[in-house]
């Protein structure tokens, strides 16, 4: 499923076709990073109206500059345990595949860190914990970068498509 | 004899089809042409032809040699041919045959005849285009071109069009010269100007417009550059056709006398020198720049071939020039719906000769464009139902059911055919379809050799295009004609409203004198712009209230800065209004096509049924154009198949044996109304109360108003066909109809009356991008509730307050019991209000349900914009989608059928804790206060 998941957000697969520029952030201790080109803008927190009937980690809806697009917490996708909004808490906007063309998304993280520019050396293939876990098949790659080590997510299936065909069960 | 004759110009029409669909390189194509032409040698008329004879033979040459590879197999060259075969037709019509141009025509193929063979004085075949024009008296006004006002005035509008940028192109190719696409550019309207000035029978432009083209062919092909004189010339020739331009248009405007001749000939010269000068290598297919010497000199050139040679030269593929088809798949649509309105009419009028001209026109212009852009099966379909036309015209033929069935249904195919050409342009030739044209060209031909049709010609209803095509569902055209641009102010032609066809004088004075159309008073935009600029305006007014209610400002007590804001706000609604206006459409177009569904179906149940129509020019969003037709279609089958009665039934109850029914459209509150009334036998409301008894919805001791019983009609499931339709009617795709006006955010209504008949309301908002909402609040939510759903609001009381077996909750709002949707439950909401008494609840209706929401407060009534929620969350049951409220924020707006569905599917799990609302917030107690 993973490796499906890499050859088709990076048409070829292999961890060499991985290597170029991710933007880094954070979530809790963990750091990953996401493929610049997906990004659209890193925006501040603002007011989220959050809409019924959808997953918890749906946070809501916010108005960018006159779009409404729906912003997604990190954090309880991954299931990781929530904290208080900082100042440093951000929404990446990033643009994804819909079943129709694409669609902008907010992701929210705790802080965005860097750009990063990620060589294939640095890159290894996503562990297998051999668990269940889908949200797995959200990672594209490990880079280890300064001894550091970065998540690399692939933005299709953490909050596109991916997604789309889980919501489509609820 | 004649049989022979008759064989001879069969041939020559095969001959004629084969060579238009021949592409270069397709050898087995070239096999059967050639086959073709050898029947014709063989046959004994043509051997008595001496001069046919030799056409056929240098044709059949010039076949052999092509598919040697001695000469060139260029798009070209067969169109040379094709013009070859027109001669040919006109030589086995009588005609003497003009051995000049055919040498002429042959030579510049690559294939050498003798002048002397065909007995004619030869002087000057290889001279260029002069010769022409000298057989033409120069002096002799060609009043053609003033056939069709409608294809001149768009001619008119185009070529000024063009040749300004022409001019403008020039000048920038001075600046920079070698710019592939300012040449392109100029090439293109070149090209556009002559294949329009030929449509319209103005061959002096064409001519001229066409040399042109071909030394522009060259520079764009690199064979020659752009030098100062060929940019002279090219500007010289582009003020004579403005000029000339300008004559037709005054010729037009003020008749014959501004007449001015025009000759081209010296331009026509001068370009071809310019490019003799200067094309180094001319490659041996390349054709000598004599612009459409045959066509000219031709006395009666076969209307079919002259056309379709005109301009395809060079279109070997039709889809090359996307802009030119994407005009006429556009246009050709608006023609076929015009000649649909129009042979209606003539049902009524069959001797009216203005209606036939109206039919006449939009058929030449068809045919006309569609030979321009090679588009052959589409042109001689077209072509052939003009002849038949022509020959009513002409008082050769009687205008008879037949025809008008023909006629009608050949609209249908054309109209297939341009649907399938849309969607090849959108989809990509993959989307070609194989159209079979014989069997209407034959039905046509058969009527116009006087004969009548054998068996009863189909009729096809709306939805059903005869399928001709085997194997293949052709294109239904309920796919409504979605044109890739609108036209926002142009109105079709004025066109007498059908309404009043049933009036015994149709006003044939109003249709002599069709108003003339004023020239460039229309543009016409992308509708994405369009969209984008409505948008746009939406976000400004949005921003504008945020402004204004910024804290800051509302602090303020400038009289100035209230003023100023004063006005900014009308300009704003200004803004927003024309921008929405432009949006607009009348709803005429959809009205049309009711009036040939009306037909179709009256003639199918043998009633007789009049159609009203009133109002056609109410204008709605043209965004529901689309969507209001399947319900209307609906409902004008429903109130013909089932409200009308059958003449003799009518007669008994003292009705006239001709029943009507009335199309209506008005504006009525901010709401544009779609009223279908007809005075058939109305609904059976018992039976409808029976049926509903049986299926639960109520009992027999309820006290529901007819009314509101027929109204159930529209209930999901409710009414199917073999439930009621039997007895009273009614039944079939009301469920259709409800979803369709729902999606559209609108109301259906039925007023009938046993006997008398039945009246249908559509309530529609004037458009779909907005929606009047009265926003409330529920915790820290707000929502958007539709004010069209809701029916009161209201502080409940204590006492009005009632649960079912613990399981729901009602509150009695006048008598009736209305289930409590508690929207803080249902969208798991925090913190809000949950004491039924110190909420507000608003009543809401929804398909026919009623529902209490309980919200916590109502904070006003404002016009929002819709937005999508976007990607995933769109679907969302219970929200239409959201807005941005005047803070910034996103409110949600409600859906209220899904929110119904959803509060249905949760049921009432926290009932116990919620309810304890009656008496302040008790909890678990509540339950057992209530229910004691």
């Amino acid at each position: 499923m993973s490796s499906e998941t890499v050859a088709r957000d990076e048409a070829g697969g292999g961890v060499k076709e991985l290597a170029g520029k991710y933007l880094t952030f954070a979530l809790a201790d963990e750091e990953y990073g996401i493929g610049i080109l997906k990004v659209r803008e890193i925006i501040g927190l603002m007011e989220i109206t959050a809409v019924p009937q959808t997953p918890t980690y749906v946070k809501g809806v916010i108005n960018l500059r006159g779009r409404v697009i729906p912003v997604l917490e990190l954090r309880i996708k991954f299931d990781m345990a929530t904290q208080e909004y900082t100042d440093r808490t951000c929404i990446i906007v990033v643009e994804v595949d819909s079943g129709e063309g694409t669609i902008q998304v907010g992701m929210l993280v705790d802080s965005v860190s860097e750009v990063l520019n990620i060589t294939a050396e640095e890159i290894e293939p996503p562990p297998s914990f051999g668990t269940a876990n889908t949200e797995m098949s959200a990672i594209l790659g490990m880079a280890k970068v300064k001894g550091d080590v970065k998540i690399l997510l692939d933005a299709n299936s953490v909050v596109g498509e991916g997604l789309l065909e889980k919501l489509s069960d609820i | 004899m004649a049989g022979e004759q008759m064989s001879v110009s069969q041939l020559l029409d095969d001959l004629a089809i084969k060579i238009l669909v021949v592409e270069p390189g397709d050898l087995s194509a070239v096999g059967d042409l050639l086959e073709v032409a050898e029947q014709l040698l063989d046959n004994a008329d043509v051997k008595g032809t001496a001069v046919l004879e030799k056409i056929v033979t240098a044709f059949k040459k010039v076949l052999e040699a092509s598919i040697m590879g001695e000469l060139s197999d260029s798009p070209e060259n067969y169109d040379r041919l094709g013009q070859s075969v027109s001669m040919m037709q006109e030589v086995s019509r009588g005609a003497a045959g003009d051995g000049q141009a055919v040498c002429k025509l042959f030579k510049e193929i690559g294939y050498e005849i003798d002048p002397a063979e065909f007995g004619l004085e030869v002087s000057d075949a290889q001279d260029g285009g002069d010769g022409s024009w000298d057989d033409v008296d120069p002096d002799e006004i060609d009043t053609r071109f003033l056939a069709d006002p409608e294809l001149l005035t768009a001619f008119i509008e185009e070529a000024v069009e063009h040749l300004d940028s022409v001019e403008s192109s020039i000048l920038e190719l001075e600046k920079s010269p070698g710019d592939s696409e300012v040449i392109n550019s100029i090439f293109r309207s070149f090209h556009t100007v002559k294949g329009i000035a030929s449509c319209t029978d103005l061959d002096r432009i064409s001519n001229l417009a066409h040399a042109t083209e071909n030394l522009l062919e060259e520079v764009r092909n690199n064979r020659m550059v752009m030098d100062q004189a060929a940019t002279d010339v090219v500007l010289a020739v582009c003020d004579r056709l403005e000029r000339m331009v300008e004559n037709v248009q005054e010729v037009f405007e003020k008749g014959l006398d501004c007449y001015k001749s025009y000759q081209v000939d010296d331009l026509v010269a001068r370009v071809e020198t310019v490019m003799a000068g200067q094309v180094t290598a001319p490659p041996t297919d390349e054709p000598p720049p004599v612009p459409e010497v045959a066509q000219a000199e031709a006395p009666a050139p076969a209307p079919v071939q002259a056309k379709v040679d005109l301009g395809s030269g060079d279109l070997p593929d039709f889809m090359q020039d996307a802009d030119l088809v994407a005009g006429f798949i556009a246009e050709a649509f608006e023609h076929l719906e015009a000649i649909e309105v129009n042979v209606l009419d003539l049902e009524q009028a069959p001797d009216d000769m203005e209606i036939i001209n109206n039919i006449f026109r939009p058929f030449h212009t068809v045919k006309g464009v569609s030979g321009f852009l090679n588009l052959t099966t589409i042109n001689k379909l077209a072509h052939s139902t003009e002849n038949l036309l022509d020959d009513v015209r002409n008082n050769k033929l009687t205008m008879s059911a037949d025809i008008i069935d023909v006629v009608l249904g050949v609209g249908d195919y054309l109209r297939s055919m341009v649907q399938n050409l849309s969607d090849m342009l959108e989809h990509g030739p993959g989307a070609h379809k194989e159209f079979d044209i014989s069997d209407w060209v034959r039905k046509v031909e058969l009527l116009q050799a006087g004969g009548s049709l054998d068996g009863d010609a189909p009729s096809p209803s709306p939805e059903e295009p005869p399928p001709l095509a085997p194997a293949e569902s052709p294109p239904v055209t309920e796919a409504v004609p979605v044109a890739p641009v609108v036209e926002p102010s142009v109105d079709p032609p004025p066109q007498p409203a059908p309404a009043k066809a049933a009036v015994p004088s149709p006003p044939t004075a109003k249709r002599a004198a069709p108003p003339k159309q004023k020239i460039g008073a229309s543009i016409k935009v992308d509708v994405e712009k369009l969209d984008g600029l409505v948008n746009a305006v939406g976000e400004l007014v949005i921003m504008q209230a945020m402004v204004q209610q910024n804290p800051l400002i509302t602090a303020m007590s400038d009289p100035k800065l209230n003023k100023d804001f004063g006005q900014l706000s009308r300009i704003t609604t200004e803004l927003q209004k024309t921008a929405m206006s432009m949006r607009m459409v009348p709803i005429r177009q959809t009205f049309q096509k009711m009036t040939r569904l009306v037909r179709d179906l009256s003639k199918k149940s043998g009633k007789l049924v009049d159609l009203v129509m009133e109002g056609e020019e109410t204008e709605i969003d043209r965004n529901m154009v689309d969507s209001i037709y399947d319900p209307l279609v609906h409902m004008m089958r429903n109130s013909v198949d089932h409200g009308v009665q059958k003449a003799a039934e009518r007669e008994a109850v003292g009705k006239p044996g001709k029943g009507t029914v009335k199309l209506a459209a008005y504006h009525k509150g901010g709401n544009i109304i779609i009223e279908i009334h007809d005075d058939g036998q109305g609904l059976n409301t018992e039976k409808i109360r029976s049926k509903a008894i049986e299926r639960g919805l109520m009992t027999a001791t309820d006290n529901i108003s007819d009314h509101e019983v027929n109204n159930l009609i529209f209930l999901p499931g409710f009414s199917t066909a073999d439930q009621i339709t039997d007895v009273s009617g009614r039944g079939v795709g009301m469920d259709v109809v409800k979803k369709g006006v729902d999606k559209l955010r609108g109301k259906c209504e039925l007023i009938s009356t046993p006997g008398e008949g039945t009246q249908f309301l559509m309530r529609l908002p004037l458009t779909l991008a907005i929606i009047d909402g009265i926003i409330v609040r529920v915790g820290q939510e707000r929502y958007i509730i539709p004010t069209i759903a809701i029916q009161e609001s209201m502080r409940p009381r204590a006492e009005h307050y009632n649960t079912v077996q613990g399981q729901g909750e009602t509150l009695m709002v006048r008598d009736s019991l209305i289930p409590i949707i508690r929207l803080y439950h249902v969208f798991d909401v925090e913190n809000s209000c949950t004491d039924i008494t110190s909420g507000i609840v608003v009543v809401i209706e929804n398909e026919g349900r009623h529902r209490a929401l309980l919200v916590d407060e109502l904070l006003g009534k404002q016009e929002v914009v819709i937005k999508s929620l976007g990607g995933y969350l769109k679907d969302i049951k219970g929200l239409a989608g959201g807005t941005i409220l005047g803070d910034g924020r996103v409110g949600l707006i409600l859906d209220l059928a899904g929110l119904i569905g959803a509060s249905e599917a949760m049921g009432h799990p926290q009932l116990g804790h919620a309810r304890g609302g009656v008496a302040g917030d008790a909890g678990m107690e509540g339950k057992e206060e209530v229910e004691a």
